[in-house]
């Protein structure tokens, strides 16, 4: 039994479906920015795995780089997000998208 | 001699093994309660533990660098804008669970515990971190001389969307008469 780039990938693949799920079929424009957190989380595990487990590992650092960089654009994108998720709440008083909860 | 060296060796440590299907298993579990919680507080209470455990898997494959900035300041900072959106709306204020309440105290002491044996097995092993993350540059290093642009573009990219948020923030609201939100514009259905 051994933990090596296939079982992250794996699970990597899993956290990015687990935030399509969250985007597709939620309504809460909260619970859909928390899914876009997930699936950037899952590409900055994908960038590890592979600097670590993969060819890309000549050059570990460089995987390590990228999902810092992944990171940081994951925060600024959920700030913005709910900056606008507040203004909708302002609106609507709830935090729905769905255009039948208006 | 090969174009491309053998890759590298999975992890077999039994320890380390466990240790990192424990994380996982936890990691996909805790993202999928976040995606699928009706409460938005209990969901950012799961996301908030699904960024720690990527912290955690990440000590097991990454340099520590990485795992410092995942916990101390992605974690911190997420954790503190999805509070704040709770309390600039309802979700905090309407919370039933006290401050000092039984719930907050076992909360915060399993916290403090998981976090001092944590900086404990750290501090007295350097395990995992020595036994399978020796890299051979410094990313440190790396990060400041390789990637100096794609930096300096994070940090306008940073301070965009904090100003952007700002902004966003202090865009004026028309507050309806029935104190329901903004005031419909005229020959707009609801």
């Amino acid at each position: 039994m051994n933990a090596g780039l296939n079982l992250l990938l794996v699970s990597s693949a899993a956290l990015f479906a687990i935030g399509v799920f969250g985007v597709v079929a939620r309504r809460s424009a909260v619970i859909m920015l928390l899914g876009t957190q997930f699936m950037f989380i899952a590409g900055a595990l994908a960038f590890v795995a592979f600097a670590r487990f993969g060819l890309g590992a000549r050059h570990g650092a460089a995987g390590a780089s990228m999902a810092l960089f992944a990171g940081a654009i994951a925060v600024a994108e959920l700030a913005v997000g709910l900056a606008m998720a507040a203004l909708v709440y302002r609106e609507h008083r709830s935090f729905a998208l769905d255009a039948d909860r208006g | 001699m090969p174009l491309i060296g053998a890759l590298p060796q999975p992890i077999t440590s039994a320890p380390l093994v466990f240790f990192v299907y424990l994380v996982l298993i936890l990691l996909l579990g805790s993202a999928l309660a976040s995606v699928l919680l009706r409460n938005t507080l209990y969901a950012i209470a799961a996301f908030a533990v699904s960024l720690v455990l990527v912290a955690l898997l990440y000590l097991a494959i990454a340099p520590f660098l990485l795992v410092a900035v995942q916990l101390l300041v992605f974690t911190t900072v997420s954790a503190a804008v999805l509070s704040g959106l709770l309390r600039a709306t309802t979700g905090l204020r309407t919370s039933s669970v006290g401050r000092l309440s039984p719930e907050w105290i076992i909360g915060a002491a399993v916290s403090a515990v998981m976090f001092a044996l944590l900086a404990v097995v750290l501090g007295a092993t350097a395990w995992p971190v020595q036994a399978c993350c020796a890299l051979p540059e410094s990313f440190g290093g790396v990060l400041g001389s390789t990637y100096a642009v794609g930096l300096a573009v994070l940090a306008v990219i940073l301070g965009s969307a904090a100003l952007g948020s700002g902004l966003l923030l202090a865009a004026p609201t028309l507050i309806s008469p029935r104190g329901g939100g903004s005031t419909p514009a005229r020959g707009a259905r609801r």
